[in-house]
């Protein structure tokens, strides 16, 4: 038998008239995976059982019982969550070419730069904004992200020194500019921060990492993580492309090496033209992102030390627990505009950072205008109201709630709207089937943080 | 759509797995989810 992910429609015939679920092959030697699509609740069933399964029995009663509570949640995370983070870019310039970049190059050459006074008034104007509607007890993020924030440096450091008890604070960086003294500063105030790594080795991370004039950074940004040694609040994000793809298990050596605690392996973003000659078919990026995090296991197994792959640990956890996901791409709507927003140093608000240089998805200025008008604009409904079921294929695709079919900005710029899927369907398919076997075989909490789910409650545990 | 061709290279597991198996855990949705660009974890101890 061999059920790929979308092989069923509403009412189709590999399942009881009645029966909610719908069969997924996993490509499991033993178990294949039945899934009810809206309440994004499941089962792993052995083949040889799948016919009495969907007649009746623990699967099913647990869904008749809680299948209410599980669509109430499903309901309160894609459509009743209010922002709680921003990504605050004070600069548009960067001292990098990234071949991949979603800013486009005129603006990261010499585009605008908040100064401190401006970054000052802007965290108060968040501040103001969040504190309305978050408990005191919950601290707001502020991401500070690029271009390249490092160059706003001194703005951003009194940010973080004035503000540092409203807020919790990220900063995204290419590494050039994190000297010494940086570090210091960033760890002393707890500040998480993420770094950016395409490689192995300098021969193939600068091939798509490097400066105005060519040169690669891979030494800088290596330093750096040496430097962030015992830090917990640190991760790199690799950008797989087809220049890496073949050495992104000699990477996760690497990491695990350098004791990097996280890391995250994402696929190209094709908002701009740049990225879609690099991104890799969906086949060969699964193939090696697969191969990658087989290798997490084994080094874990040989070590007993985990490198959690981010991105991956977040699919994971949408599927053993959807209200406790950490990162929002994989969800629709997905959290741009939603459970966060992207802050120009114009002042310019955008849905997600992803949408900064496209002119027609500013919602407001944070300096002009109310935060909560700016989510009710044209430009972000369109994103907001970008969800799974009003895109063809998937509309009746069972795993669209472990998917979210990313990235809106993406669908919009290079596959002509808000309602097409993204770029790399079939890799998210075989993201979740690999999710799932790992499930099957009794392997997930191996690629999952210790304590990922702390403050969760256990509402279904059938042979776990 | 893709019918999936993934090589099965993974260690699987000695001893046979229950028959049925299903996992749900649940808390307050917080949205507290950034997008894939950074991860920020539970707060760093000061
Ligand atoms: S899917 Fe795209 S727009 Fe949505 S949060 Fe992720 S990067 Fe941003
Ligand atoms: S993009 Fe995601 S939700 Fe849409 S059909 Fe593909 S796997 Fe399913």
């Amino acid at each position: 038998m061999s059920l790929p992910v979308h092989a069923q429609r509403e009412g189709g015939s590999d399942r009881g008239p009645s029966s909610p679920f719908h069969p997924v092959d996993i490509n499991h030697p033993t178990h294949i995976a039945l899934v009810e699509p809206d309440t994004a609740f499941w089962g792993l069933v052995a083949r040889d059982r799948l016919d009495e399964t969907l007649a009746g029995g623990p699967l099913l009663e647990t869904w008749r019982a809680k299948a209410a509570d599980f669509a109430r949640e499903m309901d309160m995370l894609r459509f009743h969550l209010k922002p709680s983070a921003v990504y605050f870019n004070a600069t548009e310039r960067c001292n990098l070419n990234c071949s991949y970049c979603y800013i486009p190059s005129d603006m990261r050459r010499g585009g605008t730069q908040m100064d401190r006074d401006r970054l000052l008034a802007a965290l108060e104007t968040l501040h103001g904004y969040f504190r309305g509607h978050m408990p005191a007890d919950r601290l707001p993020q502020v991401i500070f992200h690029g271009a390249e924030p490092m160059l706003a440096r001194d703005a951003i450091f009194a940010g973080i020194e004035a503000f540092k008890d409203r807020f919790r604070f990220g900063v995204q960086t290419n590494a050039t500019l994190l000297d010494e003294e940086a570090i210091a500063f960033l760890t002393g105030h707890g500040v998480g921060i993420g770094l950016s790594l395409d490689g192995p080795t300098a021969r193939i991370a600068d091939r798509t990492r490097q400066r105005w004039n060519g040169d690669g950074v891979f030494d800088h940004v290596v330093r750096a993580i040496e430097r962030l040694d015992g830090y917990p609040g640190f991760n790199v994000i690799c950008t797989m492309t087809e220049e890496n793809l073949p050495h992104l298990t000699q990477l996760v050596d690497f990491f695990h090496e350098k004791r990097v605690p996280a890391c995250m392996l994402n696929v190209t973003r094709c908002t701009q033209p740049g990225a879609r000659g690099l991104k890799g078919d969906d086949k060969a990026v699964s193939d090696a992102f697969l191969a990658a995090l087989e290798r997490t296991h084994t080094l874990y197994r040989e070590t007993g030390r985990k490198l959690v792959v981010a991105n991956f640990a977040n699919i994971l956890i949408a599927i053993l627990a959807p209200t406790a996901r950490r990162l929002m791409c994989d969800i629709s709507p997905c959290g741009g505009g939603r459970s966060f927003f992207a802050l120009a140093p114009d002042g310019a608000l955008f849905p997600c950072s992803e949408f900064i240089g496209l002119d027609t998805f500013v919602g407001g200025n944070l300096f002009t205008d109310r935060i909560d008008d700016v989510l009710e604009s044209a430009p972000f409904r369109k994103v907001i109201d970008r969800k799974v079921e009003d895109i063809e294929g998937c509309d009746v695709c069972p795993i669209r709630h472990f998917c979210g079919s990313p990235c809106p900005a993406e669908a919009h710029e290079m596959n002509g709207g808000m309602h097409r899927k993204g770029a790399f369907c079939a890799f998210y398919e075989e993201q979740v089937r690999y999710a799932m076997r790992l499930i099957a075989d009794g392997r997930h909490q191996d690629f999952l943080w210790d304590g990922w789910d702390e403050g969760t409650e256990v509402a279904c545990a059938i042979g776990a | 759509m893709s019918n999936s061709t993934t090589v099965k290279t993974e260690a699987q597991p000695e001893t046979r797995r229950p028959d049925v198996i299903a996992i749900r855990k649940t808390c307050d949705a917080e949205g507290t989810g950034l997008s894939h660009y950074v991860l920020m974890d539970k707060q760093v101890k000061r």
